[in-house]
């Protein structure tokens, strides 16, 4: 065996033909280059500075909490005596707030989405397709506008709560979340469908024999849920709370709203806003690197359960037909009566949009007047159409460039018989798990320390290339991993039946593969796209750095959290929100009912 | 025509020896047909010699050409897969047009060779269908026209039949077999299936764990296994296992664990060798009584009449016989019949491997 090194080689390249090296090298350097040199330059630069220098500063890290977690007040409002009960949360600093955030979102976002994943799994009762719908609606991702919506409904003063319970009930009371809590609150009822989905697709999967046979021995009720269901779907709901947690701690909508600048992910955007001056405060990168090292701690300690390639295909079908129930009368008043609302609680931010982007005002606690000149002003405020038009350059560019690495890197991993292809796997499949804002303040260093003064550097020429890039590499597990799917349903011996009539590899790649995974491709393709337009991370950090001008490169993300806080900008912000929803629910439909491919719920 | 020479080819799997150093060399427009049970290695010897796979150890040549280290796209092998692999996503035109595009060949010499290839395999009319409106059996022929059409130096078909019902296997077979002999291409064809290995090849090649066991044409394979594992791979033989009496050159007597002193002839054993295996095929016992011949006793079991001849199950002290009789003979079950077997039809092999042997 073995034999000398030139042998071995001779072996390796009979495997390795021009175009496969090809299709190995451009994804490992690109990936190299745009993704692994920047996180270990933030590495690199945090290591320049005492991390002490940031856990010896209360604002990011202090052990005596800060602040009364609720307020309670007894005073005259608008000539009623009333209590305004206000939950706001205490702080540790940003560091510490984080984390606890990040436990607390993933407890509530955990019991939420195994309750209705649980329901919806072993239940049936009329309704259930509406309801369901209902339950994945907050992922459609509408960019701060529906933490807007969030923190409308939470407002004590002019909140809908506070309003139905003091005004329409008629109680002296005024209720309010806010602050640290009030992002909480919003990162539950916006990560919640990331629990739901995840259990729901593994309750659907389990063996109903599995469940029937202990019931036979006696189990029932909460004690079968407890000792075989919950178990049996530890998968899912790894995989759920995992996510839930790493998109909690790296989300900075539900800070920027709340205007709560007390955790990592707000601070970390905050040192971007100085950055167009071409220096970015060594605070980021150690912050960033903080961020990096809790989202992959996080993937490593639950890799056992899931493995970092399904986070880009979620929701998978179920194998058995799942054990439905129907329910007795009371469980029906029970799901109409409190599932049902809550769940339209849920879904109301993205609801909320909607109605936001055809009111003319919605300044009290309801919308008043019906107009599309929000919609309109996509198009006419020159500002917002540059946006769109950025933002569909920078994702089509980007999904030219996802489309040829995906391909590449999906049809090595998948065919290459040459070792180091599970490296690659984990490289094309990594970004699921790194925070975008850490991939920010990477590309900023890097490219402004080794592009000084090229087309590259984001400060002489702006952000657009690096945005590309960065939306490049983040929603590339999208495509890749269905490419991968895709391939491993076409049989082999398809392409063998190619090579064997003298086609040569590329020849065969496209006349063979290419047609054959044509609808995974496209699905693929057209996910990553709409995670494209959607990108927040990046966007609102990198995307600032060319200013904002008549000819700005900000994409529409960086312009909605512009508008938000103009005169009456919220319902511009509502009506791009409202055109991102569009987008999304036309690719849903086109990958789940044309295409009958399965839809990957990721992306923030 | 060309010349396929496999020397010394060894591949290994982790730790699985899927082909064991195997020496075979193809004769100029010959069917060569590569028999064994399933996974003793047949598809991996096809796949090393189309160059989908590179041996561990070994070299293949085409005529004299060297070809272990060269692409499947540069070998001018076509093969026939086992699934057929069809291209879902072309029509039968384009799927057997591939080939040629791929040479680069003017559309009208295309149009013409599909045409005529698609008339020899009786597709005509059937250009514009997609593989999965066709039936099992047309669906086969695509594949053979597709492979075909290329005018390949070596064509490679791996159990083309096996998906096909039992009529239209038998047909299949025959006209594989005609264009084969017509086209004069030189044939590996791999097959588990013993009897379609006999009637189609002009040499078979009997393989078990990744060796090659014996070569021959299927008349010397058949009459005479050069061991134990052909012997019984190929035919339904009762098998008698016994010790040795005494020897005489090739003729040997042996005496069966139920008792049969038999007379007969000695193939795979070595002096020394005490346990062996008495090997008789279904069609050597006859119920007339022959000179000189063996005398086995027993009761008949099971009578079925199979058109060209009737099977015996026969119980003969334990051991249990299946016999082929004269469709004519009068024989019920619950009978006690005498068997008689020429000398020269106890085929005598050592029992060393009878342990690893698969019975049905
Ligand atoms: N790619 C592979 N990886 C690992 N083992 C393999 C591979 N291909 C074949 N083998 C093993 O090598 C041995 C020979 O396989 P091969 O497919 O050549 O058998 P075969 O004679 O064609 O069998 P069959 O009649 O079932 O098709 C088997 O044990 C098989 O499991
Ligand atoms: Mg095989």
């Amino acid at each position: 065996m073995g034999g000398s090194a030139a042998s071995k080689l001779r072996k390796l390249s009979f495997y390795l033909d021009p175009v496969l090296i090809a299709q190995l090298l451009l994804p490992t350097t690109i990936l190299f280059l745009f993704l692994v040199a920047p996180l270990l330059l933030v590495a690199y630069v945090a290591g320049q500075y005492s991390i002490f220098d940031v856990l010896s500063d209360p604002t990011y890290f202090s052990l005596r909490p800060r602040g009364q977690p609720v307020l309670i007040l007894r005073t005259s409002f608008r000539g009623r005596e009333v209590t305004i009960i206000k939950v706001v949360g205490v702080s540790f600093g940003a560091v510490i707030n984080s984390l606890i955030n990040a436990v607390i979102v993933t407890a509530g976002a955990t019991v939420l989405g195994v309750a209705v994943a649980f329901v919806f799994a072993r239940y049936e009762f009329p309704g259930k397709t509406v309801l369901r719908i209902l339950a994945t609606m907050p992922l459609l991702l509408t960019p701060f506008i529906n933490v807007f919506v969030i923190r409308k409904l939470f407002d004590w003063r002019d909140g809908i709560i506070s309003w139905f319970v003091c005004d329409v009930l008629g109680l002296p009371l005024r209720l309010g979340v806010d602050s640290i809590a009030g992002v909480a609150v919003a990162q539950i009822m916006t990560f919640f469908p990331l629990v739901y989905l995840n259990v729901y697709s593994s309750m659907v999967n389990i063996d109903p024999s599995l469940e029937e046979q202990a019931e036979n021995l006696g189990a029932k009720g909460f004690r079968l849920f407890r000792t075989v269901t919950l178990p049996l779907s530890l998968p899912g709901l790894a995989a759920g709370s995992a996510l839930v947690f790493i998109f909690s701690l790296e989300d900075v909508a539900a800070p920027i709203v709340f205007n709560e600048k007390r955790f990592i992910s707000y601070q970390v955007f905050s040192k971007f806003i100085e950055a167009t001056t071409g220096q970015l405060s060594p605070v980021a990168a150690i912050l960033a690197l903080i961020l990096l090292l809790l989202a992959l701690t996080i993937f490593a300690s639950i890799r056992r359960y899931v493995m970092l390639r399904q986070y880009a295909m979620l929701s998978r079908g179920g194998r058995w037909k799942p054990r439905m129930r129907k329910l007795s009368a009371k469980g029906l008043l029970a799901i109409y009566l409190v599932l049902a609302p809550l769940l339209v609680f849920l879904a109301f931010p993205q609801l909320g949009v909607i109605i936001y982007a055809f009111s003319e005002r919605w300044t009290g606690p309801l919308p008043q007047g019906f107009t599309l000149k929000n919609l309109w002003s996509i198009v006419e405020d020159p500002l917002v159409s540059r946006a769109v038009i950025n933002s569909l350059t920078y994702s089509l560019s980007a999904l030219a460039l996802i489309i040829l690495l995906g391909i590449s890197a999906s049809y090595v991993i998948a065919r290459a018989r040459v070792p180091g292809v599970d490296l690659l796997d984990l490289l094309v499949t990594s970004p699921v798990a790194i925070p975008g804002l850490v991939i920010a303040v990477g590309y900023f260093y890097f490219f402004t320390t080794f592009f000084r003064g090229t087309p590259l550097d984001p400060i002489v020429s702006g952000p657009s290339l690096l945005l590309v890039l960065a939306y490049s590499v983040r929603r590339l597990p999208f495509t890749a991993r269905a490419v991968f799917a895709g391939l491993q349903q076409v049989h082999i011996a398809l392409e063998e039946a190619s090579l064997n009539l003298g086609a040569g590899r590329l020849r065969t790649l496209v006349n063979i593969v290419i047609p054959l995974i044509s609808l995974n491709l496209l699905s693929g393709a057209l996910v990553s796209f709409v995670y494209c337009m959607s990108e927040t991370s990046t966007s609102i950090t990198l995307g600032g750095l060319g200013g904002v001008g008549e000819s700005h490169q900000a994409p529409i993300t960086f312009i909605m959290l512009d508008y938000l806080n103009r005169v009456g900008g919220p319902h511009i912000v509502a009506s791009l929100g409202v055109l991102l929803i569009s987008l999304q629910l036309l690719v849903i439909t086109l990958v789940n009912v044309v295409f009958k491919q399965r839809y990957a719920y990721v992306g923030v | 025509m060309t010349r396929v020479s496999l020397r010394g080819v060894t591949k290994r799997f982790e730790d699985v020896v899927a082909v064991d150093r195997v020496s075979l060399e193809v004769r100029e427009g010959e069917l060569f047909t590569l028999l064994g049970p399933s996974g003793c290695g047949k598809t991996t010897t096809l796949r090393i010699i189309a160059g989908f796979e590179l041996p561990d150890e070994g070299s293949v040549f085409f005529d004299n050409e060297d070809v272990t280290y060269k692409k499947p796209y540069e070998r001018g092998c076509a093969m026939v897969f086992q699934n057929y692999a069809l291209w879902p996503h072309m029509t039968v035109y384009e799927n057997v047009a591939y080939g040629l595009k791929v040479r680069g060949l003017p559309a009208r010499e295309i149009r013409k060779r599909v045409d005529e290839v698609l008339e020899l395999v009786g597709l005509r009319g059937l250009e514009d269908r997609y593989p999965t409106q066709l039936s099992g059996g047309q669906q086969q022929r695509v594949a053979l026209a597709r492979a075909l059409v290329v005018e390949p130096k070596v064509l490679l078909l791996d159990e083309p039949l096996s998906n096909l019902d039992a009529k239209l296997r038998l047909r299949m077979r025959e006209e594989v077999k005609k264009l084969q002999k017509e086209l004069g291409i030189t044939t590996i064809y791999v097959t588990h299936d013993q009897e379609e290995a006999m009637s189609i090849s002009d040499r078979v090649a009997v393989m078990n764990r990744g060796r090659v066991l014996q070569v021959g044409t299927p008349i010397e394979v058949y009459t005479k296994p050069a061991n134990l594992f052909v012997a019984t791979f190929i035919g339904r033989s009762a098998l008698l296992r016994g010790k040795i009496v005494r020897a005489d050159g090739r003729r040997v007597s042996i005496l069966t664990r139920g008792g049969f002193k038999l007379e007969g002839t000695g193939l795979g054993v070595r002096s020394g060798d005490t346990e062996i295996v008495a090997v008789v095929r279904p069609e050597d016992f006859s119920l007339s009584p022959l000179p000189d011949a063996n005398i086995i006793e027993g009761k008949v079991e099971l009578v079925m009449f199979l058109g060209p001849y009737k099977q015996l199950r026969v119980n003969a002290r334990g051991e249990r016989i299946i016999a082929y009789v004269d469709p004519e003979e009068e024989v019920k079950a619950g009978e006690i019949i005498k068997l008689y077997i020429k000398p020269e039809d106890v085929k005598v092999y050592s029992a060393e491997g009878w342990e690893e042997l698969e019975f049905e």
